[in-house]
């Protein structure tokens, strides 16, 4: 006890390690865990992990490919993460993703004869302003008609995927006679460079970083940024501050919407390069997965979307080398968010009970109460 | 002609809703006891497998379904473990189930490549035959699976559970004040237990059921469709109630049997606008019904022995 009372004095560091304490012993928990299932398949663990650890990072090309494939884990777990911080459970990232790349789709065809960084942004806007309005509908039912957001937005999830599915194969913006629906071509213009010669890098993740910096400095050291973590802590108290916690639920939906439709239109114009049918399936569930291990921080989203990419893509290579599904890869994510909240909350009871002894302190776990909340 | 499709769409109605009224009627309880299941769409989608699985190695559909409530049991020790005993948040864990199920319900299906052309056979029907030939009953009432008529069995078995039982007070009471309960000597711990095992145990036989009801096959990554999240829906609309939540599953699964149905016909209507509609009309239910229910008091929240 005398110990960790002085790591948590280290200023800043101690907190750190204190408060990520139990995300790292859930996530050791959760690989464990994994390990034995794999060993019960009758594969051995540590070659599994061995292949999968060499799938991910072997040569410049599968670390390239980690990169790629954490990018819409980190827009879309930077969108659940806002969610988590004003409250309200953002779940609809798969759905928004489709809707943004329709948005990115319908401008992307055409050859504009703008130049390339003009292409590309518009197709930007106009994915994030139609994942907006698409997320404006979840957060206008949850803050004025009081309809649960989960059930709403992962419905929604389904209508957008219905709605794609229509776009590539029966709309007038789906390739005709192709083997496989998709759309037509995206034009040249539009296409994200690639960053590195012989991979598939494109700009995607950096921007997905960038936006876990900007949106960390907006949650702390704006007025928007508090209005949110104060509606998220307190909704009584934010209530009684005057905040329009209504018009903030919308707004914060909305913004999570806005990432996951970028994330979608990265997507398509980074990696694809035309529309295709469930392009994205899963990764609805995996930014949930993403913004609860890094404890609704945009910080921790960074680690945890490259954690969990580290996960997919080597469980890809894991399959081909030693037969093991990859869809072994998604029960580990899972094993390890539910190892971190079943550690976590022991972890706040224990902090409880040092609050009490000292009121002083009462932060961490409050926070931690709060944030799971 | 027409007559003949309606029939078959009535029919086809009280097929589809019967796994949403079973998974339904626990979600009741759990829900009313306070606890929301978030997990029944993953838990559903492992019964659905080990339904069909279980039903074409053992050849048999009864030991199938009992493999699907032991299957529940276990899950549903997970989930209550979980949410009532570390107090984790309902909704991320049961969006964790849902995701551990997909995957794990994926790695299965891979490895069991036999059962992928392999039809399970399925419920016959509970009257004779001679009596489907009854006009309008015979084939929308009497030529239905036997799993339809237990479903609305359950359906009437939960609302008297619910309402005339003291256990049924018990979980009530629970739901709306833990502490008054506490106080009143019973443990809430073990209702919760209780009511969430109960919900998972229903929610992996309605997958069961899903399956071996109506096609005998299983789909991997998803088959379920986001009925959980359906069923879900339609507890709040039917604000609690075992009759009206029956109702408004009867309502889902009726959606669900008319987009199957019109998708077959020649319309001019895009089939992907016809998939959407059962989600559609879910929203839409919710967003009329969610004002007029009333929410159990303590819904979604953890209990805290210590804090009272």
């Amino acid at each position: 006890m005398r110990t960790k009372e002085k790591i948590i004095k280290v200023p800043f560091i101690g907190d750190l390690i204190y408060s990520s304490g139990h995300t790292i012993v859930g996530i050791l928990l959760g690989i464990f865990t994994g390990g034995l299932l794999i060993a019960i398949s009758g594969v051995n663990p540590f070659l599994a992990y061995a292949s999968m650890f060499r799938g991910a990072f072997n040569s410049l090309q599968s670390f390239s490919n980690v990169l790629v494939r954490s990018s819409p884990l980190l827009l879309g777990g930077i969108g659940v993460a806002i969610g988590i911080k004003s409250g309200v459970w953002n779940t609809g990232i798969e759905g928004y993703m489709y809707i943004g790349a329709i948005g990115a789709t319908i401008v992307a065809i055409p050859e504009l004869g703008l130049p390339p960084i003009i292409h590309i942004l518009l197709c930007f806007i106009v994915a994030m302003l139609f994942a907006g309005l698409w997320g404006a509908i979840p957060g206008y039912l949850r803050a004025y008609k009081g309809v649960n957001e989960v059930t709403a937005t992962i419905m929604l999830s389904y209508v957008a995927i219905y709605f794609t599915n229509w776009i590539v194969s029966g709309s007038p913006l789906a390739q005709e006679g192709a083997y496989f629906p998709m759309s037509l071509p995206f034009a040249k213009s539009s296409l994200l460079s690639i960053l590195m010669k012989g991979t598939s890098l494109h700009p995607g993740p950096f921007i997905g970083l960038l936006m876990c910096i900007i949106f960390h400095i907006i949650l702390k050291y704006t007025p928007f940024g508090f209005r949110t973590r104060m509606l998220g802590h307190n909704p009584f108290a934010a209530q009684y501050a005057g905040i329009n916690s209504k018009k903030q639920i919308v707004i914060t939906m909305v913004i999570g919407a806005m990432l996951g439709g970028l994330g979608g239109a990265i997507e398509v114009l980074g990696l694809k390069h035309r529309l295709y049918m469930e392009f994205v399936t899963g990764v609805g569930y995996e930014s949930v997965a993403v913004a609860l291990v890094a404890g609704g921080e945009p910080i921790g989203v960074m680690l945890s979307a490259l954690f969990f990419s580290i996960l997919k893509v080597g469980g890809a290579t894991m399959s081909i080398e030693t037969g093991v599904s990859s869809s072994m890869a998604s029960i580990i994510i899972a094993l390890c968010v539910l190892f971190v909240i079943g550690v976590g909350v022991a972890d706040s009871k224990r902090l409880k009970k040092r609050d009490e002894k000292d009121p002083g302190k009462k932060t961490l776990s409050f926070k931690m109460e709060e944030a799971v909340k | 002609m027409t007559y003949e499709i309606i029939l078959d769409w009535l029919q086809a109605s009280l097929r589809w809703s019967a796994p949403l009224i079973i998974c339904a009627m626990g979600e009741i309880f759990a829900e009313r006891s306070g606890i929301i299941n978030m997990g029944i769409e993953g838990i559903m989608l492992c019964g659905a497998l080990c339904g069909v699985a279980v039903s074409y190695y053992a050849q048999s559909q009864a030991v199938a379904l009992f493999a699907c409530a032991i299957l529940g049991l276990v899950l549903g020790l997970i989930v209550a473990f979980l949410t009532v005993s570390r107090r984790t948040n309902q909704v991320v864990t049961g969006l964790m189930i849902n995701l551990l199920a997909i995957g794990a319900t994926n790695v299965i299906f891979s490895v069991l490549t036999v059962m992928r052309h392999k039809r399970a056979t399925t419920f016959g029907a509970l009257f004779p035959e001679s009596m489907h030939r009854i006009p309008l009953v015979g084939p929308v009432l009497f030529a239905q699976p036997f799993t339809t008529w237990i479903a609305i069995f359950i359906a009437f078995i939960a609302s008297f559970v619910l309402y005339k039982t003291r256990w049924g007070l018990n979980v009530r009471a629970v739901g709306d004040n833990p502490q008054a309960t506490a106080t009143a000597g019973l443990s809430v711990i073990k209702l919760k237990y209780q009511t969430l095992i109960l919900s998972s145990i229903a929610a992996s036989v309605a997958g069961g059921i899903l399956t071996l009801a109506s096609s005998g096959y299983f789909a991997a990554g998803g088959m379920t469709g986001g009925r959980g999240f359906i069923v879900l829906a339609a507890v709040v609309v039917g604000g609690w109630d075992p009759m009206r939540t029956m109702f408004a599953c009867m309502l889902f699964g009726a959606t669900d049997a008319a987009q199957l149905r019109l998708q077959t016909t020649e319309s001019i209507i895009p089939t992907q606008f016809l998939q959407m509609l059962p989600y559609v009309i879910t929203v839409v239910a919710l967003t009329i019904m969610v004002k007029r229910s009333r929410v159990p008091k303590t819904w979604g929240a953890a209990y805290d022995g210590r804090r009272s």
